[in-house]
C-alpha cells in the first residue's frame, strides 16, 4: 500500500537534512509502530507523507497505491486517503467543527465521484462517531480546535478519522495529552477503524498505547532513519533498555 | 528684493461656497429653528466649520483618509424617497419585539418606525421631535459636546451641528433593564445628485439601567451620498450597554461617523462593529471611562473591497483606577481597497490599575490592497497592564495545510479561513439576527465565497 524508498528529506531553505535514506514498506490491515527519540525526523516524515510545505525531498520515493504520493497536492493524497492525525492539531477560529467537517466528508466524496451526503445523514454520523470518541456535542459547535484542551484537540482528531475514514492512518503522538479514560476511548475509536484494507503508522513515545493498538511492526527510528525494527515486543524491550541501551551511544 | 512673508502650512482646507449657500438657505427650516437659542447654537457651530475647515492629510487624525476629496464638494441635503418595504424588512433585526426606529436619507420614517410599548422612563424619539418639542433639553445634552478635546475643534462634528435635523433620541432611565432590543436602521437611497445628511444619536442609560442597541446603516441604493453621524452614548454608573452595529453602505456613499462614549462607574459596555460596504468609511470613536471598576469591550472587523476605503480611529482614555478595556479589531482588505486602523490608549495619572489591550489583525488579500496598523499607547499612571499588538500578513500556512490534508482544494480553503478571519468578530455580535446578516455579507464579499452559502 505504501512503499518509501530511501527518503532523504530537509528543511527547506535551511539545507538541514532531517530524514536520511528512510525506508519502509505498509501492507494493507497492518499497523506499525514508529518510536525514536525527540527530533528524530517522526513527524518530519508524516508531514512529508501529507503534503505539508516548508520540506524539500532531496532523494528517494514515495509510492502510495501506485501512485507517486510526493507529485500530489495535500488534497490530492487526502482523497487517495492518506489522514494526518497532527501532534499539534490546528486551531481554526471563525469555523465551527461540524461545519469543518461536513466540508471535509462532501470535499472527499466531490473528488472520489461519489455523490455529496445530505446534512441529515451527516449529522447523523457525526453524532453517532462523536459518542463514541467521547465527544460531548457542544464541541461540534464550537470553532474547530479553537480553546479545546491538549487531549480535547487530540480527540477531534480521532473524529475526524473515523468520519473520513481513510485508507493510510497516520497518528502523530495522538496519546500525548491523553488521559488514562481518553486513552482508552480514542484507541477503541481506532481499532474500530482496523480493517483488512486499511492500514496505520502510529508513532509514539510510550508502549502503553501499544497496549491498546497492538502493532503489528515496531520501528525506533534515530537521526532520521529506522535504526531497529521487530515485532510488538521490540516496544517492550524499548520501555526496559532506553533508546541509548537498545541502539547504543550513538542514538 | 521683496520679502515673501512665511505664512504657516494649514492642516485645513477652506469649504467650498456650497456649504454656505445651503446653510443659508435651509437654516430657517431646520426643525426647532424657532427656538433661538438653538438657531443660535447652530450658527456658531457653522461659523466654527467655516473657520476651521476640513481636515487634510497632514491633520494627525486624518492621515490616512482624503476626506476633503468626498466631501468638500457641493452637496444638497438629502430629500425622503420612497423604500420598498421589502427593502427595509430584510435588515430588521433585535427579534419580533424589537422596538425600531427607520431612517431614510437621514429622516424619521414615522410610519415605518415602531416604539410602542415603553416602559415609563424609557423614552426613544426622533430627534426631529426633540428638537421642535424641547429644544432645551437638547441642547442641554449637546452642550456636553465633547468634540472640542485637546485636538481642537471637529469640522464633521460642526458641520454636523450645524445642519442638525433628524436621529434618534434614547433615554432609560435608573434602574430599568430594557430586555428588547432597540434598532435603529438608517437606510441610504442614493439620489440624483449629490447628498448629505447628518443625523445625531444620543443615548443615555440612568444608573443600573440596561438595554441592548442595535443601528444598522444600509445602502439599498448607490449614489454619491454623505453620511455624517454624530453620536453619542452615556452609559450611567454600574448600566449596561450592548451596541451592535452593522454597515453595510453601497457603492457611491461615504459615511463619516463619529462615536462618543462615555460610562460611569461600574459601567459595562459591549460594542461590535462590522464594516462591510460603502465606498468611504470613516470610524471614529473617543471613549472615556470616567469612574472606576470599568468594563468596556470594543470588536469591530472591516473588510473593503475594490477600491472602498475604511479608517478606523480609536481613542480611549482610562481616566480612573481599575478599569478594564479591550480592543479586538480585524481588517481584510481585497483588491486596490485601503484600510487604516490606528488606536490609541491614554492612561490617566490617577488610572492606577487599569488593564487596556489592543489587538489589530489585517489580512491582505490583494498585491494591489493596502493596510496601515497604528497602535499607540500613552500611560502616566505606573501601577497597569497594557498590551497592544497589530500584524498585518496573509493567510495562515499552517491552517491552509491543515484544511487541505483534510480534502479541501486550495481555493476552498482559502475561501474558509477568509470567511473565518472575519467571522470570529461577527460571533461576538449581541444580537443573532445582526450576525447572520454580516455573515451573508460577508460571504459575498469572499471570493469563492459561493461554496459557504450552507454554512449559515
Ligand atoms: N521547520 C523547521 N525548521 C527547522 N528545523 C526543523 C523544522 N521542522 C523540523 N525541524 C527539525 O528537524 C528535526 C526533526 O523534527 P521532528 O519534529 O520531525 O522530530 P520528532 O521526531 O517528531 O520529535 P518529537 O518526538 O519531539 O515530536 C528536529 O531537529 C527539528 O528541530
Ligand atoms: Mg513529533
Amino acid at each position: 500500500m505504501l512503499t518509501i524508498k530511501d527518503l532523504d528529506v530537509s528543511i527547506a531553505g535551511e539545507d538541514k537534512p532531517v530524514i536520511k535514506g528512510f525506508s519502509l514498506e505498509v501492507k494493507p490491515g497492518e499497523v506499525h509502530a514508529v518510536m525514536g527519540p525527540n527530533g528524530s525526523g517522526k513527524s518530519t516524515l508524516s508531514y512529508v507523507l501529507a503534503g505539508r510545505d516548508g520540506y524539500e525531498v532531496t532523494g528517494g520515493t514515495v509510492t502510495f497505491m501506485g501512485q507517486d504520493l510526493l507529485e500530489m497536492e495535500p488534497e490530492e493524497r487526502a482523497a487517495a486517503g492518506i489522514f494526518l492525525a497532527m501532534q499539534y492539531p490546528v486551531e481554526i477560529p471563525g469555523v465551527a467543527n461540524s461545519y469543518f467537517l461536513r466540508q471535509a466528508v462532501n470535499a472527499l466524496k466531490k473528488a472520489r465521484g461519489e455523490p455529496a451526503m445530505s446534512a441529515a445523514d451527516f449529522m447523523k454520523k457525526l453524532k453517532a462517531k462523536a459518542e463514541e470518541i467521547g465527544i460531548r456535542p457542544e464541541f461540534l459547535k464550537r470553532d474547530v480546535n479553537a480553546g479545546f484542551s491538549g487531549g480535547e484537540k487530540k480527540r477531534n482528531e480521532i473524529l475526524q478519522l473515523a468520519m473520513l475514514e481513510p485508507r493510510l492512518c497516520i497518528l502523530d503522538e495522538t496519546d500525548s495529552g491523553l488521559d488514562i479514560d481518553a486513552l482508552r476511548t480514542v484507541s477503541d475509536g481506532v481499532n474500530a477503524l482496523r480493517t483488512p484494507d486499511r492500514a496505520m503508522i502510529v508513532i509514539t513515545h510510550y508502549q502503553r498505547l501499544l497496549d491498546y493498538i497492538v502493532p503489528d511492526h515496531v520501528h525506533v527510528m534515530a537521526d532520521g532513519k529506522i535504526r531497529k525494527s521487530g515485532g510488538k515486543e521490540l516496544a517492550l524491550e524499548l520501555e526496559e533498555q532506553g533508546y541509548e541501551g537498545l541502539l547504543g551511544r550513538a542514538a | 528684493m521683496t520679502a515673501i512673508a512665511r505664512r504657516p502650512v494649514s492642516r485645513h482646507t477652506a469649504p467650498v461656497p456650497a456649504f454656505a449657500e445651503l446653510f443659508e438657505h435651509e437654516q430657517q427650516h431646520l426643525p426647532g429653528s424657532e427656538a433661538a437659542a438653538l438657531d443660535a447654537w447652530r450658527r456658531t457651530r457653522f461659523a466654527r466649520f467655516e473657520t476651521t475647515g476640513l481636515p487634510t492629510q497632514r491633520v494627525e487624525h486624518w492621515k490616512y483618509t482624503n476626506i476633503a476629496k468626498v466631501a468638500n464638494v457641493a452637496m444638497g441635503l438629502a430629500s425622503r424617497p420612497e423604500v420598498k418595504l421589502d427593502d427595509v424588512q430584510r435588515y430588521f433585526a433585535g427579534g419580533p419585539l424589537a422596538r425600531r426606529l427607520i431612517f431614510v436619507n437621514g429622516h424619521l420614517a414615522t410610519e415605518l418606525s415602531h416604539v410602542g410599548g415603553l416602559p415609563e422612563g424609557v423614552v426613544i424619539k426622533g430627534l426631529d421631535v426633540m428638537l421642535r418639542d424641547d429644544p432645551d433639553r437638547v441642547l442641554a445634552a449637546l452642550a456636553e459636546d465633547r468634540a472640542l478635546d485637546a485636538s481642537g475643534p471637529h469640522s464633521f462634528a460642526d458641520l454636523n451641528a450645524a445642519f442638525l435635523q433628524s436621529g434618534a433620541w434614547i433615554e432609560v432611565a435608573d434602574d430599568i433593564v430594557l430586555e428588547r432590543p432597540i434598532q435603529l436602521l438608517f437606510l441610504t437611497v442614493g439620489e440624483a445628485s449629490a447628498v448629505m445628511t447628518h443625523p445625531h444619536i444620543i443615548v443615555k442609560l440612568g444608573a443600573r439601567a440596561k438595554a441592548h442597541l442595535i443601528e444598522s446603516h444600509v445602502g439599498v441604493k448607490d449614489g454619491h451620498c454623505l453620511t455624517n453621524l454624530v453620536a453619542d452614548y452615556e452609559v450611567g454608573a454600574g448600566a449596561r450597554l450592548d451596541h451592535d452595529r452593522l454597515q453595510l453602505g453601497a457603492a457611491g456613499t461615504t459615511f463619516i461617523g463619529l462615536n462618543r462614549i462615555r460610562i460611569g462607574e461600574k459601567g459595562e459596555l459591549k460594542q461590535t462593529v462590522a464594516t462591510l460596504g460603502g465606498t468611504l468609511v470613516r470610524n471614529e470613536t473617543d471613549m472615556h471611562l470616567q469612574g472606576s471598576f470599568i468594563e468596556a469591550q470594543l470588536n469591530g472587523v472591516y473588510m473593503p473591497i475594490e477600491s472602498e476605503h475604511v479608517d478606523n480611529v480609536i481613542r480611549v482614555h482610562h481616566e480612573q483606577p481599575d478599569g478594564h478595556s479591550d480592543q479586538f479589531y480585524k481588517g481584510l482588505a481585497l483588491d486596490k481597497a485601503k484600510a487604516a486602523f490606528a488606536g490609541k490608549i491614554f492612561v490617566y495619572k490617577d488610572a492606577q490599575r487599569t488593564n487596556a489591550f489592543q489587538t489589530n489583525n489585517n489580512l491582505l488579500l490583494s498585491d494591489d490592497a493596502e493596510i496601515d496598523s497604528k497602535p499607540e499607547l500613552e500611560i502616566y499612571a505606573d501601577d497597569v497592564k497594557c498590551s497592544h499588538g497589530a500584524t498585518c500578513g496573509e493567510l495562515d500556512p499552517v491552517a491552509l495545510f491543515y484544511l487541505r490534508s483534510r480534502g479541501l482544494d486550495r481555493d476552498e480553503a482559502e475561501s474558509l479561513l477568509t470567511y473565518a478571519f472575519a467571522a470570529e468578530v461577527l460571533e461576538r455580535f449581541t444580537d443573532p439576527a445582526v450576525m447572520k446578516l454580516a455573515q451573508e455579507r460577508l460571504i459575498a464579499r469572499t471570493p469563492g465565497g459561493a461554496n459557504l452559502t450552507d454554512m449559515l
